[in-house]
């Protein structure tokens, strides 16, 4: 019975945000759901902000009120026009419906859209003590959960357990590194004055992905460390990734930890002055 | 509506703001792929609203987003605001907060004209202020 769920539950979830296979529900026996998913296929073509888009999803909401997904991909427009407050109202009730397969997407954007860190934490418990599996990643890639609840914590200025989370995930074996999870620990090494860690966690995700982000804060890390040559050098090779485009990007929002130009050529300035 | 999050254009509100062209096709910002364009970037905006906003003394929490549409001339216009608390229920706030929220963003000159296929665009933008007890702790997005 455990694995016919399992096997459902792939069938439907194929792609986080990609339409729901409906012939998955039907083989379950849930005709209504089945209804309502065919329903919401009438989205398909239409704008996600469109009347057209939105009201496919009511009448599939009409025909079954506690179809998860569509309060989800509903609530997508409002998030992404900044109204909070009808986003909140629709991922709730996808939560209250399908916890274990909404939590993450809710944590997500908590974090990522509202820099919301309590909540997004707390969802990301309430997933983790809710299955055996791994928990995975954000609704974007960018980062696995626990990385989202690290920072989080770094978010709320508690240094030490985000460390401590940051820590124990990235020593997991079977943790995938993302693009920016040795930046977020390089830094957070650094608002805690620990130079030489935060060169080492810097030096890694420039193995990884060298953007403007590690070399900036390299380099300041090699200022504390009176290295003046090594700040120096960072300092220009982050302005010219800066500027060629290699650098933290999120179409939608200011990511932690991003820099811009002029923190570079403000620091630049600095370090001419000192040199 | 037309679209979620739409601004029908208010006289009375809006004055002689207009938009370059079709209702039909102001964008949201993030179309254009850029983030917010602002002059001196985002970190330009931290600066105006870290030194122009005075915190209030009221036990109030929350968000409030202020969404607007840039013109193709990068003028802007059709501000509108929501607020909530920090459990996302609606609020409205002292307006010794959002007065000035909305002042400061009334005052904003630089936002970056945004083009595709080398044609100027209206779009809608929107800045969101993350308030702890009357203090402006953030400027989302």
């Amino acid at each position: 019975m455990k694995l016919l769920h399992l096997l459902v539950f792939v069938m439907i979830y194929v792609g986080a945000f990609s339409q729901p296979n409906c012939e998955a529900y039907k083989y379950s026996g849930d005709t209504l759901k089945y209804k309502a998913c065919k329903v919401s296929e009438k989205r398909r073509g239409h704008y996600q902000f469109s009347r057209e888009y939105q009201e496919a999803l009511d009448e599939a909401l009409a025909i079954d009120s506690t179809f998860a997904y569509a309060y989800k991909v509903k609530s997508t427009a409002y998030l992404k026009s900044g109204d909070f407050i009808t986003w909140k109202k629709l991922i709730d009730e996808a939560v209250k419906y399908d916890p274990e397969g909404e939590l993450f997407y809710r944590a997500s954007c908590r974090y990522q859209f509202f820099r919301d860190y309590e909540g997004a934490i707390e969802d990301i418990d309430r997933l983790d003590s809710m299955v055996d599996y791994d928990i995975g990643t954000s609704q974007n890639g960018d980062y696995h959960l626990n990385i989202v609840k690290a920072l989080s914590y770094k978010g709320l200025g508690r240094l030490n357990k985000s460390l401590e989370v940051f820590e124990r995930q990235l020593s997991d074996s079977s943790h995938y590194v993302g693009i920016y999870d040795y930046l977020h620990l390089g830094v957070l090494y650094l608002e805690m004055e620990k130079y030489s860690l935060a060169v080492e966690s810097l030096k890694r995700q420039e193995l990884e992905n060298d953007i403007a982000e590690n070399r900036y804060y390299i380099a300041l890390a090699y200022k504390a460390l009176d290295n003046n040559e090594k700040y120096f050098e960072n300092l220009q090779r982050a302005r010219k990734l800066y500027e060629s485009g290699e650098r933290m990007r999120d179409p939608y929002v200011e990511k932690m930890d991003q820099v811009f130009l002029s923190e570079i050529l403000d620091e630049i300035n600095l370090a001419e002055r000192k040199l | 509506m037309r679209w979620v999050g739409d601004s029908v254009f208010d006289p009375e509100k809006d004055g002689d703001f207009q938009i370059c062209g079709n209702e039909n096709f102001v964008l949201q910002y993030f179309h254009l792929d850029n983030g917010i364009q602002y002059q001196g970037e985002k970190n330009e905006l931290h600066r105006l609203y870290t030194e122009n906003y005075k915190a209030i003394e009221v036990d109030q929490s929350g968000w409030i987003r202020i969404r607007f549409i840039v013109n193709c001339q990068g003028q802007a216009g059709r501000f509108r605001i929501i607020g909530s608390d920090v459990d996302y229920r609606e609020q409205i706030f002292d307006e010794r907060i959002t007065d000035q929220l909305l002042e400061i963003t009334k005052s904003l000159d630089g936002w970056v004209i945004q083009s595709r296929d080398d044609l100027p665009q209206d779009y809608y933008q929107y800045l969101i202020f993350k308030i702890d007890r009357g203090e402006l702790i953030d400027l989302l997005p």
